[in-house]
């Protein structure tokens, strides 16, 4: 009896240190340069962002149909750390081979500068971006306690109002920051630890104003809990077409986050064309299309020098609008 | 029909195959643990959470409940049998349980002890159905001022009502505060302590340190220590208690439910203390208390329910508001955030299955605990004979590769070393890791919410007195700071104050 326990415990306990072992080094198998052929195994996808979030879940359904179109498996693996920092500067030091790719969010190379040190900034220079995949809006929600529905309001306020954001250095706090410097309105802006306690605050009135990504903030506004004020969009958001754009409202504060796939510096070409007709097989399933739709992403599939185009003349533009308005990220 | 329709979606989770099975696999571990000494349902937990990573969020709490709960059960079968505790919360049963060994009596004090267990959770889960919902309701009005009062009340307790030496404990509080202070500055994006390594720029992640300090750490300290030699465990008849025994009891069994669910609550509370204030209490209302300590039946029934009683209604701080009152809620909240699930207000109505499947698979993992804990008795006390060379490099390299996967990061593993050899030496030198881990959780929430306060606040301090909930917690944030005053002045007029008998027999258990 006493050996048949020990025996037992013994074997659970090896089976689920093997299963660990194997999830573990998943990444690194078929790392070979094996001449020519590509992929020559499986393609890991890094993710500087937590399982769960919605970087991490665009990252696994584009996998999901690279993987396919590529014909080898197409592990993601998140590690987070430095708001990606982290996982961009080890994938870009990693070997061009195509085997290795990592999922970009726009607001590291274009806000997270503003606000952290240089070393911790990330440029795009190492990196053969691939492809842009998509757009994720910015909206603000007022609490229903505060009366507040529109602009305007928030502007005549007699009361002195807080405004949450989701983080410093995140795209929530640029747009809203410049904002409230085009319209001259003071407030105190809070920062959050992320969305969802950004969202909550607002929803019991201990802030006033949140700024958050949609995707976030939808359930409650069709539940009416909180009220949308402005999309921080170039066009109208077709999730909310109601709501007007604080650029036609006359401000300028084009900020959305937009994300894109990838690859360590000096790809071959033959290995690009691959991975690119990979990420557009993928984009064209169904299943990414009402992907995108549930979480309230708008496609925006431009071509990997277009991203680097986009995402730099942004960084540039951002730098300037902070200038001019005086604002500064790490200084609230 | 509001209320109760969530409630029994929560019955339906439960009753699923697999959150049945894994309720068992938590019970069974935590029964297991409960009678290894020294390898704490704090530890295990810390080392078996990689395990959950591939399941359900609910499926996983409730394993890693069972394991809490299940070994407030195991720790009592060494007591009594062995005299060796297998859980800190079953200390004070060795006073009369082993004695009622000696006497023939093992039986009975088991028996007595399962049925006082399974009484006291039951208590508690009921207490905990009721009550969280009432917590919750004041969801959306906990801002950050009410959370800044709540950490401040919860690191007071935690340094002042903790086992061990007060120094010693508000030392390892001190430490964990500054630990939390690691990384960018969530206001200013400013570096702090990190030295420029990008690793430590989102500060340091909670589970490796509860699994350096808790798993690797008690992993050293049971090596150094040895298992103490197991004697022949003695012959165990009439489980049954007989109907003399369970009047005796009964009043015992019911004062420790309560005690142990309202001690449970709080901060800083916890099963070990509350199974020693239940002793205390059981000496005093006693009408003869020198039976104690000689096999009074009441000092097995009365903490073995508050220990259970406790051990649950602690699932009410973290589940309600996303605060952990002990060590092992700690490591709990940590496995939600792994998770993706954010414990708080928001979590019973975000996500009532979760909360309500957790809740129910209680009362399940209860009734499998009083059915397994007589037949099982045997078969755990074979359990302490495993030799530690063995035990101990397999909870090691789960430990390790759990830290790896949870971020696929080297360094995380670093730390869980560094952590672990750290947790060595806290406990070779009289320091508990829990304060230490409870303050580094408080901490965080504590510095974003102060400063979060002073912002809404427009830096009024006067604000967080104007606001009810959060004017409540300070006031008993003052009351039980100066508590002791009070309290040593009330002693100094009794002599031969009962805490101090019990702590000299505790020294001597």
């Amino acid at each position: 009896m006493k050996n048949r326990m020990t025996r037992r415990t013994l074997l659970s306990l090896s089976a689920a240190g093997a299963a660990l072992a194997l999830t573990a080094c998943g990444g690194n198998v078929g790392d070979s340069t094996a001449s020519g052929e590509f992929p020559s195994g499986p393609v890991t996808l890094t993710v500087g962002q937590a399982p769960g979030g919605s970087t991490d879940l665009i990252s696994r359904a584009a996998a999901e149909g690279m993987a396919e179109s590529l014909g080898v498996s197409m592990p993601v693996v998140n590690k987070p750390g430095a708001n990606g920092a982290l996982a961009t500067q080890e994938v870009a030091a990693l070997e061009a081979d195509g085997q290795n790719l990592i999922l970009l969010n726009a607001s590291l190379i274009t806000i997270t500068p503003l606000a952290v040190s240089e070393e911790e900034a990330v440029s795009l220079d190492d990196l053969d971006v691939l492809m842009g995949l998509s757009q994720d809006d910015y909206v603000m929600v007022a609490s229903t306690d505060s009366g507040v529905k529109s602009l305007e309001d928030i502007k005549n306020s007699d009361e002195k109002l807080s405004f949450g954001t989701t983080g410093v250095g995140t795209g929530s706090q640029l747009a809203q920051a410049l904002l409230l410097a085009q319209a001259d309105i003071a407030g105190t802006t809070v920062p959050f630890d992320s969305g969802s306690p950004a969202l909550t605050a607002v929803m019991g009135n201990q802030v006033q104003i949140s700024t958050i990504q949609l995707g976030e903030a939808k359930p409650q506004i069709d539940a009416g809990t909180v009220t949308p004020i402005v999309i921080f969009s170039k066009e109208r958001n077709e999730f909310l077409p109601d709501v007007p754009t604080a650029i036609e409202s006359g401000y300028e504060v084009p900020v959305s986050q937009y994300r894109a796939i990838a690859a360590p510096k000096g790809l071959d070409d033959e290995a690009k064309d691959t991975l690119v007709a990979s990420i557009k097989d993928a984009v064209g399933t169904d299943s990414y299309k009402s992907f995108n739709e549930q979480n309230m992403l708008t496609p925006h599939e431009i071509s990997g020098e277009e991203v680097v185009t986009e995402w730099n003349e942004l960084a540039a533009k951002y730098k300037d609008l902070t200038e001019e308005h005086g604002i500064s990220l790490a200084g609230k | 029909m509001e209320f109760f329709g969530p409630v029994m979606d929560g019955f339906t989770v439960v009753l699923d195959p697999t959150n049945l099975l894994y309720c068992l696999l938590g019970v069974v571990v935590g029964m297991l643990i409960g009678v290894l000494p020294g390898l704490g349902p704090a530890a295990t937990i810390a080392i078996l959470l990689p395990m959950t990573y591939g399941v359900e969020p609910v499926t996983a709490i409730i394993m890693l409940a069972g394991i809490f709960y299940g070994a407030q059960y195991g720790g009592t079968i060494t007591s009594v049998l062995l005299r060796l505790p297998g859980e800190a919360s079953s200390v004070v049963t060795v006073f009369d349980g082993y004695v009622m060994a000696k006497q023939g009596r093992a039986g009975t004090a088991l028996g007595i002890a399962a049925i006082g267990s399974f009484f006291g959770a039951t208590v508690s889960i009921i207490g905990l159905t009721f009550l969280a919902p009432l917590v919750a309701s004041f969801a959306l009005d906990f801002g950050p001022p009410e959370y800044t009062a709540l950490a401040m009340l919860g690191i007071l307790l935690v340094a002042t009502i903790s086992g061990g030496t007060k120094i010693k404990a508000i030392i390892a509080a001190a430490v964990g505060l500054f630990l939390a202070t690691v990384g960018r500055d969530g206001f200013t994006g400013a570096e702090r302590f990190t030295f420029g390594n990008l690793s430590l720029a989102d500060g340091i992640d909670f589970v490796p340190i509860a699994m350096g300090l808790f798993g690797v750490g008690e992993i050293l300290y049971n090596l150094e220590e040895r298992h103490r030699a197991a004697t022949a465990p003695m012959k165990v008849s009439n489980v049954w208690p007989k109907a003399k025994d369970i009047k005796e009891a009964s009043g015992a069994i019911g004062r420790g439910s309560v005690l142990g669910f309202f001690l449970g609550i709080l901060p800083g509370g916890g099963a070990t203390i509350s199974s020693l204030a239940s002793y205390a209490m059981e000496k005093k209302t006693a009408k003869d208390p020198s039976r104690f300590g000689k096999g009074a039946i009441e000092g097995v029934a009365g903490p073995e329910s508050a220990n259970n009683a406790a051990a649950t209604s602690s699932f009410i701080p973290l589940l309600t508001l996303g605060i952990p009152a002990n060590a092992t809620m700690a490591i709990i909240f940590g496995a939600l955030l792994i998770q993706g699930v954010t414990p708080g207000p928001q979590l019973i109505s975000n996500d009532p299955e979760l909360f309500w499947g957790v809740v129910n698979s209680m009362y399940i993992g209860n009734i499998l605990l009083l059915i397994m804990s007589i037949p099982l008795i045997g078969v755990f006390v074979r359990i302490l004979r495993i030799r530690a060379a063995i035990l101990a490099p397999i909870t090691a390299l789960i430990t390790l590769l759990g830290a790896y996967t949870i971020r696929n990061s080297m360094f995380d593993v670093l730390l869980v070393v560094l952590f672990g050899a750290l947790g060595y030496l806290m406990k070779k030198f009289g320091f508990e890791p829990g304060p230490l881990v409870l303050a580094f959780v408080l901490g965080s929430l504590l510095e974003s919410n102060l400063r979060r306060s002073l912002l809404v606040l427009e830096g009024d301090p006067t604000g967080f007195f104007t606001r009810p909930i959060s004017a409540t917690l300070l006031a008993l944030f003052i009351f039980v700071a100066v508590w002791p005053m009070i309290k040593s002045a009330i002693d100094r007029r009794k002599n031969g104050s009962i805490a101090a008998a019990v702590a000299k027999e505790k020294e001597n258990a």
